[in-house]
């Protein structure tokens, strides 16, 4: 059976629910981020979440639309691991737009190609304010002059642009940005690329999370230095990082150490400790360390029956002679550590202890490729594999830290890494309060993406709503400078881009407002009184992010320090929240399958085929 | 055992169209169809009733499978319309629509029904006709030595459907890769019977559109990366050689089914198969295999053995790569791991490298000769987009192949409706006196009979239009145009550009009339051949042809249905 339900057109239903749904979202935004809790009046299970995913995460909603934001904020989490809170309130802050043109008697095609139209203009402001982060924070002393000649030949000099590796546009000389240009934009292109400077661009890219940017930057040098033939190897490689999350610890305890860093028994503890300072032979796992183990797709032969004269056929004897067969292989490939991405049961990890070689458990991909690379070991699926040419050598171990307590069994912090650099980092996150490391944990990874995305990007975006101002000018611009010469096809177009731009507005005084001590009111008249100075030619980027944290930083005469945005995260992320509109926008009709006509029938809405 | 619940009576409807109710639900599909229609028609929401997979699509071969309905009435003409589209893809919304508004013209004219049928099928006898002539005026040659029209035609099939949301350079994008892809498909010397070769697509979510791709060979997942290092090797050889498995080389017993084995406690019987796996491994280093691709799981311990060898190692391929890789590569696959492998099996490969999209690693394989097969990667920001994407770049490769069959195409946007219908109503007029009695109707019954299969011809034109607009057709050469409701008539022509289809560009002395309305029926004129002017919008003519066909007999078949009988049980 099917049923199907027509979305009245004037009060979209879709759009109301989208609009709906992002207005969870309001107090994630910002610097100043707000928990929220999500209980099951049912079972009573509740929940804290730190992030607009998390609630997505715990929601688990159902209906279509709900399932269709869940599905693209997902998929900017997969590659970003932040700006999903930026997108879905966009979403909701553009949908409601799109609904007020409903209402006006604007056709669903006009409003797509307006929309489409501002969010070309957005992008191509974002493409045009972008800063290209080599050479960034370093102190130059010719700013001011070459600025100023900058400024003079601003007009004339339209299009001119200089290239570097890729392709990003340095100067923003341009018809419209010449006067809004950013105060450390390098003007002249340098001579040889420089090195970005980590330190100062992770500052302007913790957007509140300064202790987890730091750990981030932290990580960074570790590699970087651990790198010395390449001293400008400035990319951060994220996929060297884990995180160790260490409950019970004070937040300042949080650190990152080289290496990997593994919680294990005691008994294992003390093998470590023999094994100290020495160069190991290392063997790995992909899969489970047992006797049953067999790799993926391998089906377990049902048929089999075992036929004997005699009774024991017991499995316990040859779990032993399997054991006792693998001990004897590592003892002749004199191999004492051995790392496995699946599990190992105590009855090997100990009789592996017996003979002073430590296994370490549920060991991350990732760390077995770098320990593969470093070491030259080969991972495989079985322990007889194992032979002289899988086992790699250069393997490190060392106690780090005793984190027994009187309740819990022991647990030893031990740093497994390689003589070789493998460019393994660990960062610890610690905090008193468990159900708090989730989100610390959240907070760590999404300044880790935004430095990695930014090095690989090798642009940023003015931050602190400078980016956003910039569109939202240039959409009022454009919505009052064409609309004359376009012919009556276009002519809700003003009022589109109009609302579009009320849609940033909204998005930047509300992180205002959250980052507090400021009303929304306030953050409204500031923010339409910065764009007046903006048209009368006033730099607003300098002005502007002042204003943004005068909240903070009110009383100390410190610089204001540079906020930055990240280019590829905030294009996505703008983009996702259009798609997610016009979806929602264009959707007529539900179309249910699988409706029972007696019970579901009384329901009016419903039109059964 | 006797029976518990008693038999209910079996249900008969006699003369379902005149049932209110049968009715009404056609008129809803009609409805539902119809807001599906072009590109910017309105999406539908698919998904079951308690809270599964959200589709979002307005493709026929996506909705009309979610489709089912209590009314075999309902059913018969889905079943129908599905048919069409399984053969020829396209044009499966057109066959539905104008099915559906042809049982409802025919209704509302209160003709005999076998008097309907019998004008329906001698109209579409006019329209089929006409659509074959060589000065049909609403027929493009497709011109092979240029890639334009093929562009056109692959752009109007992908942007027809809003769902994939793609920015006008994105659609271009795609339109062009389409072509590239089936021409790339297509033998360049083959002699004899020529067999196109097969695109085949891999989707990557959460990147750029302007990041897909077509590559000529064949891109392979790798699935354990940890096996990449040694790949670098390979380029320097001239021609290496591949073995491809469709047996499970896992080590299990998967060949056992449900038969029972006895054996000893001290037989292993795991490192019994293993050992034969390894005999198979010797044979293929002996023979200098470089790629060892299987369908299936290969046992870790054979992995590392052929590794170890130098020889790049493939497995889960999957079932739908084992056809294109075995034309690529002129490999047999092979089915036991009993045997010593014949020599013939063995397949060639030109060159092998590895391309990262996204988080997918892949390998890809090159042709040792000129080959028919390519890879098209479709990259786009969400999983509901991308599947829209995919879904229909397989539907423009499937139009671009019947192009091969008839190097034509019909004009779109709504003008070859609008054109035949306004044909048909000229041509049935001159040849009133004639085709009365040849149809033994009255002349009464002739008009009547015209009017409906024209209009319900208009009314699939007018189906493309959904925000108010007005349906309009220009009086000599009876394209479509749109008119939006909210400008005002005197500037008609300033506001009306150009037609449907882009070949017609509106002119003060030109006149429309609003379709679906009286107007004075006249020859609608060819348009002088300017090569400068091409259309902006092509329609598949082979689908279009068949799905004409499919709707009048559709039609006629549910206008022929006397009775219908329901077993409750």
């Amino acid at each position: 059976m099917l049923g199907s339900t027509i979305i009245n057109h004037r009060q979209h239903v879709g759009l109301q629910k989208l609009s709906g749904l992002a207005g969870i979202t309001h107090s994630f935004l910002g610097p100043n981020k707000k928990y929220k809790f999500i209980q099951d009046e049912v079972s009573g299970e509740s929940a804290l979440v730190f992030s607009c995913f998390g609630i997505f995460e715990n929601l688990q909603l159902t209906c279509a639309v709900g399932q269709l934001v869940y599905e693209t904020i997902q998929a900017q989490q997969k590659v970003y691991h932040t700006g999903s809170g930026c997108l879905l309130f966009l979403a909701g802050a553009w949908s409601r737009a799109a609904l007020e043109f409903l209402q006006s008697g604007i056709s669903v095609a006009d409003i797509i190609s307006a929309m489409s139209e501002g969010m070309d203009i957005c992008l191509d402001v974002c493409r045009k304010c972008s800063v290209s982060t080599d050479g960034l924070g370093v102190e130059k002393p010719t700013v001011e002059a070459s600025q100023a000649s900058g400024h003079l030949q601003g007009t004339t000099k339209v299009g001119h642009k200089t290239l570097h590796g890729c392709g990003q546009r340095k100067i923003k000389l341009s018809r419209h940005f010449y006067e809004a240009r950013s105060e450390n934009a390098s003007p002249v292109p340098q001579p040889h690329q420089q090195r970005p400077d980590i330190k100062h661009i992770a500052e302007g890219l913790s957007h509140g999370c300064v202790d987890a940017m730091n750990l981030v930057v932290e990580a960074s040098r570790i590699q970087s230095k651990s790198n010395p033939q390449d001293i400008r190897c400035s990319m951060f490689d994220v996929t060297k990082v884990v995180t160790c999350v260490l409950p019970g610890l004070p937040e300042d305890q949080a650190c990152v150490l080289p290496g990997c860093i593994v919680l294990v028994s005691a008994e294992q503890a003390l093998v470590a400790h023999h094994l100290k300072e020495q160069h190991l032979k290392v063997a790995l796992i992909n899969g489970d360390l047992a006797e049953t183990y067999r790799h993926l797709g391998f089906k377990k032969p049902t048929g089999i029956q075992c036929v004997s004269d005699q009774s024991d056929c017991s499995s316990s004897s040859k779990d032993e002679e399997w054991m006792e067969k693998i001990v004897t292989l590592l003892l002749n490939l004199q191999v004492n550590l051995i790392l496995v991405s699946g599990l190992v049961s105590e009855k090997v990890i100990q009789r592996c202890c017996e003979h002073r070689m430590l296994v370490v458990e549920k060991v991350k991909a990732s760390v077995l490729r770098a320990f593969a690379n470093a070491t030259g070991a080969v991972p495989v699926t079985y322990a007889m594999q194992w032979s002289k040419h899988c086992v790699g050598s250069g393997a490190k171990v060392a106690i780090w830290r005793d984190l027994s307590s009187h309740e819990r069994k022991p647990s030893i912090s031990v740093n497994i890494s390689t003589v070789a650099n493998s460019e393994l980092v660990t960062v610890i996150l610690t905090s008193c309060v468990q159900s708090k490391l989730q989100a610390v944990e959240e907070q760590f990874w999404a300044c880790a993406y935004r430095l990695h995305h930014t090095l690989k990007d090798k642009v940023l975006l003015p931050g602190a709503g400078v980016t956003e101002m910039l569109c939202i000018h240039q959409l009022q611009r454009q919505a009052t400078q064409h609309v004359k010469h376009h012919r009556a096809a276009n002519h809700y177009r003003a009022a589109v881009l109009h609302l579009m731009a009320d849609g940033l507005i909204d998005y930047i005084s509300t992180v205002m407002v959250n980052t507090g001590r400021v009303s929304k009111v306030r953050a409204r008249t500031a923010v339409s009184q910065q764009l007046q100075d903006c048209n009368t030619c006033r730099g607003v980027d300098a002005k502007f992010s002042q204003l943004f944290l005068e909240g903070e930083q009110e009383d100390s005469d410190a610089p204001a320090v540079k906020i930055y945005d990240n280019l590829s995260v905030k294009q996505e992320a703008w983009r996702k929240a259009l798609d997610l509109v016009f979806l929602v926008l264009q959707t007529d009709a539900e179309v249910i399958t699988g409706v029972d006509q007696q019970t579901d029938a009384a329901q009016e809405h419903l039109m059964l085929l | 055992m006797s029976r518990l619940v008693k038999k209910t009576p079996s249900l008969c409807t006699d003369l379902p169209l005149d049932n209110s109710d049968i009715c009404n639900k056609l008129h809803l599909l009609r409805q539902l169809l119809r807001s599906c229609f072009g590109p910017t028609a309105r999406l539908k929401q698919v998904h079951n009733n308690i809270g599964g997979h959200v589709v979002t699509t307005s493709t026929s071969s996506v909705l009309l499978p979610a489709i089912s309905s209590s009314q075999p009435f309902i059913n018969l003409i889905k079943t129908s319309i599905l048919n069409h589209v399984s053969r020829f893809s396209d044009c499966g919304l057109f066959a539905a629509i104008l099915c559906l508004s042809l049982i409802e013209q025919a209704k509302q004219s209160g003709l005999r029904g076998n008097v309907a049928i019998g004008m329906n099928k001698h109209l579409l006898g006019l329209c089929t006709n006409y659509l074959q002539r060589e000065d049909c005026g609403c027929k493009v040659k497709l011109d092979f030595c240029s890639s334009q029209n093929l562009i056109t035609l692959a752009r109007s099939v992908i942007s027809s459907k809003p769902a994939c949301v793609l920015t006008e350079p994105e659609a271009l994008h795609i339109s062009k890769l389409a072509v590239q892809a089936f021409l790339l498909t297509v033998p360049c010397n083959s002699q004899g019977i020529v067999s196109l070769g097969k695109i085949v697509t891999v989707s990557v979510e959460g990147h750029a559109v302007l990041n897909s791709a077509v590559f000529p060979g064949l891109l392979v997942d790798m699935h354990d990366v940890f096996c990449l290092n040694k790949v670098d090797h390979l380029h320097s050889s001239p021609l290496l050689s591949m073995v491809l498995f469709s047996v499970s080389l896992a080590g299990d017993l998967s060949e056992l089914g449900d038969g029972v084995i006895e054996v000893h406690p001290g037989v292993d019987i795991d490192s019994q198969i293993l050992d034969q796996l390894l005999e198979l491994g010797k044979q293929v280093v002996r023979d200098e295999v470089k790629l060892f691709v299987c369908q299936q799981v290969i046992h870790p311990v054979l992995q590392q053995y052929l590794r170890s060898h130098g020889i790049i190692v493939i497995e889960r391929l999957g079932i739908t790569l084992m056809e294109p890789l075995t034309q690529l590569t002129g490999a047999q696959p092979v089915a036991t791991m009993h045997t010593t492998i014949p020599a013939k099996a063995y397949g060639k490969v030109r060159d092998l490298s590895i391309r990262q999209f996204g988080s997918k690693t892949m390998l890809h394989l090159h042709p040792p000769v000129e080959s028919a097969i390519c890879s098209m990667i479709l990259c786009h920001r969400n999983e509901t987009m991308l599947s829209e994407l995919k879904v229909v770049c397989q539907k423009t490769e499937h139009v671009l192949r019947l192009t091969l069959r008839e190097p034509s195409a019909l004009l779109g946007g709504g003008c070859s409706e609008a054109h035949l219908a306004a044909y048909v109503r000229h041509k049935s007029m001159n040849e009133i006196t004639e085709a009365v009695p040849a149809l033994g109707c009255s002349q009464t019954e002739y008009l009547l009979g015209v009017e409906g299969f024209c209009r319900s011809l208009e009314s699939v034109a007018a189906a493309l239009e959904h925000d108010g607009g007005n349906a309009l057709m220009d009086l000599t050469h009876a394209h479509y145009w749109t008119h939006r409701p909210d400008v005002m008539t005197e500037n008609m022509e300033e506001s009306l550009g150009f037609c449907g289809c882009g070949l017609v560009e509106s002119s003060p002395n030109q006149k429309w009339t609003y379709l679906n309305t009286k107007y004075p029926e006249f020859s609608p004129a060819a348009l002088s051949r300017d090569v400068a002017v091409q259309p902006h919008v092509l329609d598949s003519f082979t689908a279009k042809l068949n799905a004409l066909q499919v709707a009048v007999e559709t039609a006629n078949l549910a206008l022929e249905v006397r009775y219908l009988i329901q077993d409750l049980n």
